[in-house]
């Protein structure tokens, strides 16, 4: 926010960026084949629902958008309400390609529709060894993250701050640790 | 592309715009006012400005001091830190610091001096009567509060009431010790003096209750702002005004004891604790509850395309 922004006590929506989430497609390659971290087939996009009727039509629009991609990639998806009011489109699918294409088209429909500002982020499961693995994308930021959930509101940081320094030159790593925001109870 | 969003509030902008306007000629005609007197407030401005800067550098730990807030770690308080932590990478700030304060009322206030250093505080008594989605409106509330930066907006705003204030003061006791400029001379100049110190005093007196009008006004403006802004944080504007009204109706039935505990950080609190009464609205901190919820309305008409 500018200084006149800040007298005048204006806000604006923060706009998302929603380019750079293709970025993960090729980090995904070397993750896999050199250092062993596997995706786990499952995504996600997490967005707020607006309290508007017009909202209800998006959703019965991203529904139809699903259920034709499912048709041609063989992906299976499920939408989930979590328990602070946010909504999940989780998607499966063995092809990491497929994933990451049709998370893109749910954001986009979702902007489409005007409600851009209410994507919160897309959440990509991998697994190394048992462990469970999410790359979080933020749309607010344009830039991913790792988060490593070890048991009860647990980070496992050191997994965490590894995985940056490995895959760091091959995609937009949010560079403040700040706002590597948790994101507790994945449903997936 | 269609847009179904919270519409920039024109109407306010100007509000403040005008307030920050008729502020800084208020001000100006102190400064004037203390050239023309001759009065060297050079010491005092500095003074102020320490104090002020100290306020605004610990107003985080003064708050908390005063409230008697405890900070709760993500394993004690799980749900509430989760809330606060989507709204905050939504609102795209770095995660505040999250407090609970032990009491009944339904309250909760932010401050700090930046978004890195802000906290967020909540009472029990607001977790315990709100529903999650009007929980996390109240939140979004308060996020805006550090996202607008309103702690530095208000320390801002007040440099020039603080010396005002320290004169005030000051021509207290140097009337009572025998005044300004002191006692020799001839007896016309030092009618002259004593009548240009009570011009001085009556004007430094003026000017602050002037400046402090506007600063509520401000105050006002700045509540109208936050409610926007987490309005569009939450896009639930609704959520918002059922929660002002669950906790308007519990504060009218709080004892007034509790309610002087926690009076002393009203201007960072959601809903004043302070039932006014009579207070005149001028002075008010915060608007109307019915106000507010009467543009919350507004907000969510938008939200629908109306």
């Amino acid at each position: 926010m500018g200084f006149l922004d800040i007298l005048l006590g204006r806000s604006k929506p923060t706009r998302s960026r929603r380019e750079a989430i293709f970025s993960i497609t090729t980090a995904e390659v070397s993750l896999q084949t050199r250092f062993g971290i596997l995706p786990s087939g499952r995504a996600a996009v997490s967005f707020k629902p607006v309290e508007a009727s017009f909202f209800v039509n998006m959703d019965s629009e991203i529904r139809e958008l699903l259920r034709i991609s499912a048709r041609s990639t063989a992906t299976k998806y499920e939408i989930k309400d979590d328990g602070y009011g946010y909504r999940w489109v989780i998607l499966e699918d063995r092809d990491f390609e497929d994933l990451v294409s049709i998370i893109h088209l749910v954001g986009e429909t979702i902007a489409d529709n005007g409600y851009e500002q209410q994507l919160l982020a897309a959440v990509f499961g991998f697994k190394e060894g048992g462990k469970d693995i999410y790359w979080i994308y933020n749309y607010k930021r344009g830039r991913f993250y790792p988060f490593v959930p070890e048991g009860q509101q647990r980070r496992d940081s050191a997994t965490e701050l590894r995985l940056r320094a490995v895959i760091e030159k091959e995609m937009p790593i949010e560079p403040s640790l700040e706002r590597w925001y948790a994101l507790w109870g994945i449903p997936f | 592309m269609t847009r179904r969003e919270i519409r920039a509030d024109t109407e306010l902008t100007l509000r403040m715009f005008f307030t920050w306007f008729l502020l800084a000629g208020v001000y100006a005609a102190f400064v004037a006012l203390l050239f023309w007197a001759g009065v060297n407030f050079i010491g005092i401005a500095i003074v102020a400005a320490l104090l002020l800067g100290v306020q605004f550098f610990f107003s985080d730990r003064l708050v908390v001091w005063s409230t008697r807030a405890k900070e709760v770690s993500a394993q004690e308080e799980p749900h509430l830190h989760a809330t606060v932590e989507r709204l905050a990478a939504a609102a795209n700030l770095p995660k505040p610091k999250v407090y609970v304060m032990n009491a009944d009322i339904p309250n909760a206030f932010a401050t700090g001096r930046n978004p890195k250093n802000s906290l967020i505080a909540v009472t029990r008594g607001l977790m315990r009567r709100l529903d999650q989605p009007e929980l996390e409106a109240v939140l979004a509330h308060e996020l805006t509060h550090v996202k607008n930066r309103d702690v530095l907006v208000l320390t801002l705003a007040s440099f020039f009431a603080t010396i005002a204030a320290f004169l005030m003061r000051m021509f207290f006791w140097s009337s009572l010790f025998g005044g300004f400029g002191g006692g020799s001379g001839d007896r016309r100049g030092g009618g002259q003096a004593a009548a240009m110190f009570m011009v001085v005093w009556i004007g430094t007196i003026v000017i602050y209750f002037l400046a402090q009008l506007l600063i509520m006004a401000l105050s006002r403006y700045r509540e109208y702002a936050a409610d926007r802004g987490g309005a569009i944080l939450t896009g639930a504007p609704s959520q918002l005004a059922s929660a002002l009204m669950k906790i308007s109706g519990s504060i009218a039935r709080i004892p007034d004891k509790d309610l002087r505990e926690v009076a002393s950080a009203n201007a960072f609190f959601i809903i004043p604790a302070i039932k006014g009464g009579d207070i005149v609205n001028l002075f008010a901190t915060h608007p109307p509850v019915e106000k507010r919820i009467e543009r919350l309305r507004l907000m969510q008409r938008q939200l629908e395309g109306l």
